[in-house]
């Protein structure tokens, strides 16, 4: 019996010694997360006793910096109206900016303990963090005088190979120096960050995650041989392809075709009967590689959950799950990272915000590091689906993103939403050079066509990363 | 003689050691909280509660030939959830320290029963039958809080049953199992557990539910019949799941928190909020914020103490809490009777379960049921039971020690110079 006992010693240990590394553990990685989050009060009760420390974008221009009592933003409007959904604001209007989400930097929590007996030693007020972020202010600026005017949506630029983000802007924005009621009450709701927040049908965008799970399914993917009529019934649904026009009896067709040329002017008559073949299970396990249905805990930013639905699929709802419509619902920064998959070999870095952190002795305490989120297909898949993506800007639906000179892939997307006259327009892409591995994605709501509307401005921001 | 003198005096000064320690804790504590709010009753219970420890270490150690580093770890803990309690409502602070003083009582009649009782085969029918009955009450008569039915009011007062049965347990169970009538205690086990999964008591139901597989381990040795009962535990659990709503829907809120963070996931995030206010450091005494989380001094007492004196301390309190658990397995492996080991192994794991049930579930390793931290949390049935499972621990503990003299008599050992041992 006494053995007995001696090996429930062990147990007890065990058990105290998950407690203990559980809890240090999960503090050390998530303690940050519960800190920022909005609702925490003692946060705002520490906003009296610290100055807050500076934000500054990634050439070290000052976009948010406290005098006094006052919070200082940038000087040019444009750039306050570029940065605002990236920064928030100190009231927490805008969710989870950087303002609110990197308030454990801005007040100094990552200073040494000593720092906070000094400060109250000698009786200086305590001084926060500078927080530099991957932001560039001036291309953000740029974009919103090339994003169509008084149109609402999202861009997002990344660089692919770190997942330093360089611009993320929604539209309506609004003016941080100057928060009137209108804004408040604006119907356009300016606070949301759509870029993150905003959920959204991916369109045709989705036809990227459709392709890479027929090109991992079935080896002979590329040979298999569809024919587009125009019109697919399925399950007393009919899918069409953009441009047809029942009711003037004007019906697209792509006739004869494989799976590339399809990719490339976005035939939503192959896609769906690809997705068929795929069925639901295999076209969810693809999805979800990609990051639908996940709990993103990114660690500069919140990104909102994608969904692909869960239940009681018919064969109609997969076959428009395959062309991006059904109930699937994405942010812009989902689509943006299912074309970085096929830009970067296939590995999704994490999105990342933050570049260094500067205590106010000058000292970096924390410093850019990139991680790969998800390593979602191989590198020959990779290849493959960025030679469609090519294609599909060379010769396909995403020509006016195109620069002249330059290897530029894409995917545009019109998804069809209930209600609305206009298709909301997507253009995902990115410059597959060496020295230019940057991602866009642009959304437009309620405008038009992908190729015409969302590509040029794409094409706009490509030409200005490319130094044309 | 001399050898033996020295030796305990040793001891002694190790213990004293920490009990020096616990007085000027919670005098510094309390004469911190007394400068900050000016509140004299804080001053009062700056003196009034390391005196106490004083007094106490002196009487229970002095009277009873008692486990002193036991009895010094518990009255830290003690200390420690008076503290806490005290400085976020000085009403709930008072009545604990009232219960404190009453569950020292309580403590010193344990041992007293434990290492005088002789008449078992009485007592432990007579328990188990009055402790089943005990445990349908709130069946009958009881309230629902919580989402838990496990509450009865009795002119007045209301207190939890299960909190009293857990003593039953342990005896029963242990009487029983040194009889070998291992049917007679599965069956005895398994009504109080089916009982408290009626009373939709998770937490109490994991903590009976593991205290009685490991007692049944220490005496029978057998891996078949743990594995029998790892097997009837997990299919339960899977039962639960499927069957009840409140099973799945806890076990969704551990998952995710954060799906619902203002109303099903509130209680959890607050804490979580809360431990990472405090950081490694803690935010100090009286500088927190947590009373933000619902029923702070009782589920969440383990995120206040981190809230306000850090991770580290955290740490700290965990390991005392080991100690407890550790002290209590060597005084089983010390004991003389196959009673008394079963009775010591019992006690420690139960203190050992309870606590890493509920901070398991502070900390979301587990999901979160309302069990209390033993010793600390706020509570008076809860605060009774864990004293008196320590007095079940030094009785035995009392136990040991008059064997040890008598045998050394025998030996004549004591009256000589004390070679050997």
């Amino acid at each position: 019996m006494r053995g007995n006992i001696r090996r429930v010693i062990p147990l007890m240990c065990v058990l105290f010694l998950l407690l203990g590394a559980w809890g240090a553990g999960n503090l050390a990685v998530n303690g940050r997360r519960w800190f920022s989050f909005s609702s925490n009060a003692y946060a705002r009760q520490m906003k009296k006793e610290v100055t807050e420390g500076a934000v500054l974008d990634t050439r070290g221009v000052v976009l948010a910096s406290t005098f006094g009592e006052e919070r200082v933003y940038h000087s040019d409007e444009r750039v306050r109206r570029a940065t605002v959904h990236v920064l928030g604001d100190r009231d927490g209007n805008v969710a989870n900016g950087v303002e609110s989400f990197m308030s454990y930097y801005l007040y100094g929590f990552d200073q040494p303990f000593g720092e906070e007996v000094r400060s109250v030693l000698y009786g200086t007020g305590r001084r926060g963090s500078d927080v530099c972020l991957t932001v560039d202010s001036a291309l953000s600026a740029n974009i919103l005088g090339w994003f169509p005017a008084d149109k609402k949506g999202a861009v997002i630029v990344m660089n692919y190979r770190t997942g330093a983000v360089l611009a993320e802007c929604s539209f309506p924005n609004f003016d941080p120096a100057d928060v009137t009621v209108s804004v408040k009450t604006d119907p356009g709701q300016p606070f949301f960050n759509r870029a993150v927040q905003g959920m959204y049908a991916p369109g045709s965008t989705f036809k990227i995650i459709t392709l890479t799970a027929m090109l991992e399914n079935f080896p002979d993917a590329l040979d298999r041989r569809y024919l587009c009529d125009g019109q697919l019934t399925v399950g007393g649904h009919l899918i069409t392809d953009a441009g047809t026009d029942l009711e003037r009896q004007v019906v697209t067709r792509h006739g004869d075709l494989g799976l590339e040329r399809a990719f490339r002017v976005s035939c939503n008559n192959t896609f769906a009967r690809a997705a068929l073949e795929l069925s639901d299970r295999r076209l969810r396990a693809e999805a979800e590689k990609f990051g639908y249905n996940y709990n993103f805990l990114f660690r500069d930013m919140v990104v909102e959950n994608s969904s692909y639905p869960s239940d009681n699929r018919t064969d109609r709802e997969v076959a428009m799950t395959g062309i991006g419509q059904s109930a699937l619902l994405c942010t812009p920064m989902q689509v943006l990272l299912s074309a970085c998959a096929a830009a970067n070999d296939g590995a999704v870095m994490e999105p990342r915000l933050l570049q260094s952190v500067v205590a106010p002795d000058g000292k970096e305490t924390v410093s850019f590091t990139s991680a790969v989120f998800r390593r979602v297909m191989d590198e020959a898949t990779a290849r493959t689906v960025r030679e469609q993506m090519y294609q599909a800007v060379v010769s396909g639906t995403g020509t006016r993103a195109a620069v002249p000179g330059h290897r530029i892939c894409g995917k545009t997307g019109s998804a069809e939403i209930d209600g609305r006259e206009n298709t909301n327009a997507w253009f995902v892409g990115f410059i597959d050079e060496e020295n230019a591995p940057y991602a866009v994605v642009v959304l437009v709501e309620d405008a038009g066509g992908g190729g015409s509307v969302a590509a040029p401005v794409a094409g706009q921001i490509f030409r200005y990363l490319l130094g044309e | 003689m001399k050898r033996r003198s020295k030796g305990k005096g040793k001891r002694r000064t190790r213990t004293m050691g920490l009990t020096g320690l616990t007085m000027v804790f919670a005098f510094l504590c309390f004469l911190l909280l007394f400068v900050k709010t000016g509140d004299l009753t804080a001053a009062a219970m700056a003196v009034g509660l390391s005196a106490a420890v004083w007094l106490i270490t002196a009487v229970i150690g002095g009277v009873f030939p008692s486990d002193r580093l036991l009895l010094s770890l518990t009255l830290f803990l003690c200390c420690v959830g008076i503290v806490i309690l005290y400085r976020f409502d000085s009403g709930r602070g008072l009545t604990q320290t009232l219960n404190f003083l009453l569950g020292v009582g309580c403590m010193a009649v344990c041992i007293l029963f434990v290492k005088y009782a002789r008449k078992w085969s009485f007592f432990a029918p007579v328990i188990m039958a009055g402790s089943l009955g005990l445990l349908l009450l709130p069946v009958l008569f009881g309230h629902e809080t919580n989402g838990a039915k496990n509450w009865i009011s009795l002119a007045g007062v209301t207190f939890q049953p299960s909190e009293a049965v857990k003593l039953a347990l342990l005896c029963v169970l242990a009487y029983f199992l040194s009889r070998r009538k291992l049917i007679l205690s599965g069956i005895y086990a398994g009504s109080c557990l089916i009982i408290l999964m009626l009373q939709k008591d998770l937490g109490t139901a994991l903590i009976y539910y593991g205290v009685t597989l490991i007692m049944m381990y220490v005496s029978t040795g057998s891996v078949t019949l743990v594995g029998i009962g790892l097997a009837g535990g997990a299919g339960g659990a899977v039962f639960g799941y499927h069957e009840f709503a409140h099973v799945r829907r806890r076990v969704a809120i551990w998952l995710n928190p954060w799906a619902d963070p203002a109303g099903d996931g509130y209680q959890i995030v607050q804490g979580l909020i809360a431990m990472a206010n405090g950081g490694a450091w803690g935010t100090g005494l009286g500088l927190g914020n947590a009373s933000t989380i619902p029923y702070y001094y009782n589920d969440f007492a383990f995120s206040i103490i981190l809230n306000e004196f850090g991770g580290i301390f955290g740490l700290l309190v965990l390991g005392l809490y080991l100690a407890v658990v550790l002290r209590g397995l060597m005084i089983a492996h010390r004991a003389e009777t196959v009673f008394d080991t079963l009775l010591a192994v019992g006690c420690s794991a139960q203190i050992g379960l309870q606590t890493f049930v509920i901070v398991g579930g502070n900390i979301k390793l587990i999901p979160l049921t309302g069990v209390t931290l033993p010793l600390i949390s706020y509570g008076g049935t809860s605060l009774l039971s864990s004293l008196c499972v320590i007095g079940l621990l030094q009785g035995v503990a009392a136990r040991v020690e008059a064997g040890v003299r008598r045998d050394r008599t025998l030996a004549g050992l004591d009256g000589e110079g004390g070679a050997g041992t």
